[in-house]
């Protein structure tokens, strides 16, 4: 298992380094408007209706982004996690616990595809 | 006080003939308002206790003998002033390395490291003497001139979490080098090395602490060569889909 | 605390010529100085597993066309113990970002195909623009003003 990780290393980082980007561009704001001021009543009350939020995510644009928002971040969380595994003493545990940080990853963006192909 | 006056060194001691595992062991020194660690070492090795083991050779940061933990911090000896420090020094051989005595540890492991990384040129076709000498331009050198004041030191071994954690990782100063060659306009190495850096223990190992860079007394700044070379490295990864390589 | 390193640490191929005691590891690791940011940063990695997961939920429920479950999503985000959570990631990788922002000029080589590489400054302005352009676009989208 490490082989093969050690193989797709290239690729990883590279979804690693993209998921950074696209967290860092697009979760504060998510956490900010949706998860934070929507609950708490600052917005107007249908800004995140269903409707509105079915519309926009819906649209051509709101699919890429939001497979992209949900996809590239967990490939960024994945190899975080991961390493803070290692520099923990984990190392002797990596083959699996990294693979399966990496499979969630996989599945998460598989699953985002899904999810915003049934939209 | 921490200018002149008395300072308690407590110093980290093993002998593999009688101790079972390190110990510490404490030195009265009566330090001057300039010294440096390593004077104090070399004040308790020849007036206090000749048994203490300790690797220096240069005293201006140049031969990178004398790397050794200060207080819990990797340092060059011989460029760590005294003064400021508190009245107890602790002075220990480099982390992340087996200790063959007292403050000397094994750098074996170390050597075997830099030689993996192919530093030296390497060039696709050896040119014929009359064609006279490589020339580069003051801009082609600046490329890579950072990377090459490496002291070959090893605090940054000693200040990375990777290298505690991974045996086989080639650590800090190791990657820079390669990545000095890689940078060099006179070298057609790149591809060999790359394929050393995506092996076990390569770039992608390295988890960015960016404490290699804090430590190090020369300024290389490793962790920025090891970042350079992940990018670097999946470029001429990706190229190789497109363009096979040759059996050089 | 310190964690321990490990016992081959740095080792070369060939035994050791002497009998040599164990590698002691960086003091205090994880817990001084440089190691807490960078061990922090690693961590927002279960954050960031944990946005994620959250937003796939959301556009999967979108999906399956369930406007009350939609609500009742919402609903439960007033939970006292979900405002302290979504605060605490909010801030998190806020700063998680701009950590990363911070770092990334290192990242890039010398040279950027022919082009040389631009001053560090350029890419923080660049990256700092970049921020607050797309979290307004975001926050006007999902706040209703925008489209």
């Amino acid at each position: 298992m490490r082989t093969l990780m050690l193989k797709l290393e290239p690729v990883v980082w590279g979804l690693f380094g993209a998921g950074m980007f696209v967290a860092g561009l697009l979760y504060p704001a998510f956490l900010l408007v949706a998860t934070l001021m929507q609950p708490l009543g600052v917005l107007a009350p249908d800004a995140l209706s269903f409707e509105r939020a079915h519309a926009l995510a819906a649209h051509p644009i709101g699919r890429v982004v939001l497979a992209a928002a949900v996809a590239f971040p967990l490939w960024a969380g994945a190899h975080h996690v991961r390493h803070v595994n290692i520099d923990f003493g984990g190392i002797g545990r990596d083959a699996w616990f990294g693979a399966l940080c990496y499979a969630l990853a996989l599945v998460g963006s598989v699953a985002a595809v899904l999810a915003v192909a049934r939209l | 006080m921490n200018g002149q006056g008395t300072k308690t060194f407590v110093v980290t001691r093993f002998d593999p003939d009688r101790d079972e595992a390190p110990r510490t062991q404490e030195y009265e020194v009566p330090v001057r308002e300039d010294w440096k660690v390593l004077d104090a070492l070399n004040y308790i090795k020849d007036e206090l206790d000749p048994t203490l083991s300790h690797r220096w050779s240069c005293r201006m940061a140049v031969c990178g003998s004398c790397g050794m933990q200060v207080n819990g911090e990797p340092k060059l000896t011989c460029k760590t002033a005294l003064r400021e420090y508190g009245d107890r020094v602790e002075v220990g051989p480099l982390a992340n390395f087996p200790v063959v005595r007292d403050l000397v540890i094994e750098m074996e492991g170390f050597l075997e490291r830099l030689k993996a990384v192919k530093p030296w040129i390497i060039q696709a076709k050896e040119a014929a003497v009359i064609e006279g000498t490589n020339r580069q331009t003051p801009e082609q050198l600046a490329e890579f001139k950072q990377y090459s004041m490496c002291i070959n030191c090893m605090l940054c071994y000693a200040a990375c979490p990777v290298v505690a954690n991974e045996p086989d990782f080639l650590g800090p100063a190791a990657l820079a080098l390669g990545h000095r060659y890689n940078q060099d306009s006179r070298d057609d190495g790149d591809s060999e090395r790359h394929e050393v850096f995506r092996g076990d223990g390569g770039v992608f190992a390295c988890s960015f602490a960016n404490e290699c860079s804090e430590v190090c007394p020369k300024n290389v700044d490793p962790s920025k060569a090891i970042q350079q070379a992940k990018l670097l490295n999946v470029l001429d990864w990706a190229r190789s889909f497109v363009v096979p390589r040759g059996g050089r | 605390m310190s964690l321990r390193a490990r016992v081959d640490a740095m080792k070369g191929s060939a035994p050791p010529r002497t009998r040599t005691a164990d590698p002691a590891p960086p003091r205090n690791f994880p817990f001084r100085g440089n190691y807490l940011p960078y061990v922090a940063f690693g961590s927002c990695g279960i954050l960031l597993f944990a946005v994620g997961f959250g937003l796939l939920r959301l556009v999967w429920v979108l999906g399956d066309g369930d406007a009350t479950r939609w609500k009742a999503i919402f609903e439960s985000y007033r939970h006292p113990l979900y405002i302290v959570f979504h605060a605490f990631a909010l801030v998190a990788l806020t700063w998680f970002t701009f950590r990363f922002f911070r770092l990334f000029p290192k990242t890039q080589p010398p040279k950027l195909g022919p082009l040389p590489r631009p001053p560090d400054a350029v890419f923080l302005i660049g990256l700092g623009a970049a921020f607050t352009v797309s979290t307004l676009l975001v926050g006007l989208v999902l706040g209703g003003a925008l489209p």
